[in-house]
This record gives C-alpha cells, structure tokens and sequence, in this order.
C-alpha cells in the first residue's frame, strides 16, 4: 500500500488500509444481494478504531503544513459531484 | 479549457479491478513513483444506496518542465483532493480529483470510471479537463494548457502499464492466499 505523506503515520494507516481492503474484498457487498452491507455493517465495525487513530494522526500532520485549508475549499465544490454521484442508480 | 480524454479494457473483471484500484499506487506500481503518498480523509457507505464514498489527498512529486515549476512557484511537491464512488449495485466506479496546489493558476479536473465491459473484462474511461486561469495572457494560457495535456497524455500510458502490473500481481496474490485457505481445510 502506499505511504502516508506522514512517516509518523504510517503504522496506522498501513494497519488500516489492510483491514479496509480486506472489507472491501471479502465482504460481499458487490454483489446485487448484500445482506449485510446494505444493514449498514460497514467500515465501521472493524476498521473504525483504526481510522479514527489514524485520522487522529495524520489531521495533526495537514494542519501543520497548511493542507486542511487547501482541502477545506476544494470540499465546498464536492457538493456537485456528490449530487451527481450518490443518487441511486 | 482543454480537454484530455482515453479509454481502453482491462482483461479483468470488474471486481478485480475495483479491488486493485485501492492499491493503485503500491510498491507494485514501479511506474508510479512520483506519488509519494496516498492518505484517505473520509470514508462512508450511503445506507440507502449501498455507495461507497471515499475521500483522499494524493500527494505527487512531479517532474513538470522546469518552466512550468517556475512560472507555478518553484514547488514540485503538489497534493490533489479525490472523492470516488463505488456504486455496488450498478457496479461502477467514480473517481473525481482536483489539484490543490497551484489552483490559483491551474485547474484540472479529471474524472475516471470503471465499468465491466463483459464479466471477465472492465472499461478504463478518463477525462481531464484543464483550465488555465492566469488572467490576460492567452498566449501564457494556452502554453499552460497544452503542457498539461501533453503530460496527461505521457501519464496515462505510464499509469496504464503500471495498474496492468498491479492487477497482475493482485491477481496471483489472491490466488496464493486462496490455495493456502484450501490447503488449511
């Protein structure tokens, strides 16, 4: 997987890259009958600890070099792709 | 505003491909050495859709021509914001990404998607759109543009070539771990 652009946090997400990737191919939410995906047992369960200490981490690290005001504004026009996006098909 | 698009099929399904897509730019990719980082932001599932929304910064060391790297500030490191949509039911992926750094001067916006073209084979479509903002000087603009372009065009042959490395070896990956599951039974 590839490297944080935080040394420091790279333990963290590579341990949370591995069990999101591991949900993302085992559990069976491809397919058009995804029981358990669709009842919402996502992410959340398994890999949520992981990415909350990572979040945690690499936050810290935006801050720092100026990264999360570059994000805060290319977030605003997300809002489009997201309507477009994440209706149902 | 200058356009960049491309297709093309990849011989794996789409499962395989949307899988290896997260890994895009692992030490597997050989060919995708100016990303020096990939972190992910946000990450959550629509309850009434099913569609996964991601969210994260790539972060690229990029060897532009150096009068680009002047004309944009002298920095090569440039970080770019991605938010993607795996849609599971009619499966296909959307991935949306934008430049944060010299976004004052540049804006390129690239849409990627991936589709099944057949249960064994996936279509690759990308489209860039490049607009160069420097006020006034149109001759200025359109050098800007074309470069980018021209770059996009050299990119997308290399970032082909290397995903084809990385499907390959997810591939036989999985392939070995699934042998040593049954191996265990």
């Amino acid at each position: 997987m590839a490297a944080s652009i935080a040394p420091e946090c790279n333990e963290i997400k590579e341990r949370y890259d591995t069990c999101f990737l591991k949900w993302y191919s085992e559990n069976d939410h491809r397919a058009d009958s995804n029981p358990e995906y669709l009842r919402g047992n996502t992410t959340s369960n398994e890999c949520e600890e992981l990415f909350t200490k990572y979040k945690k981490c690499l936050n810290k690290v935006l801050k720092e070099r100026g990264i999360d005001t570059m994000l805060e504004d290319a977030r605003k026009s997300s809002s489009e792709t997201d309507s477009e996006f994440l209706r149902k098909s | 505003m200058k356009v960049f698009s491309s297709t093309c099929d990849f011989d794996y399904s789409w499962d395989e491909v949307s899988t290896a897509n997260w890994r895009k730019y692992c030490p597997w990719n050989d060919k995708a050495t100016h990303v020096v980082g990939v972190d992910t932001l946000s990450r959550t599932v629509d309850p009434s859709t099913g569609i996964l929304r991601t969210e994260r910064l790539i972060t690229c060391n990029q060897s532009a021509p150096q009068w680009v790297v002047t004309l944009l500030g002298g920095s090569t490191t440039s970080h770019v914001y991605e938010v993607s949509y795996v849609d599971p039911v009619s499966k296909k992926v959307t991935m949306c990404s934008n430049n944060l750094t010299w976004s004052n001067v540049l804006n390129v916006r690239e849409t990627v998607t991936y589709q099944p073209s057949s249960s064994a084979t996936t279509q690759f479509t990308q489209e860039a759109k490049i607009t160069a903002l420097c006020g006034g000087w149109q001759k200025i603009k359109n050098k800007v543009e074309e470069a980018s372009v021209e770059r996009f065009k050299e990119n997308a042959i290399i970032g082909r070539e290397g995903f084809e490395t990385v499907l390959e070896m997810s591939r036989r990956v999985f392939g070995e771990q699934r042998d040593l599951e049954k191996q265990k039974l």
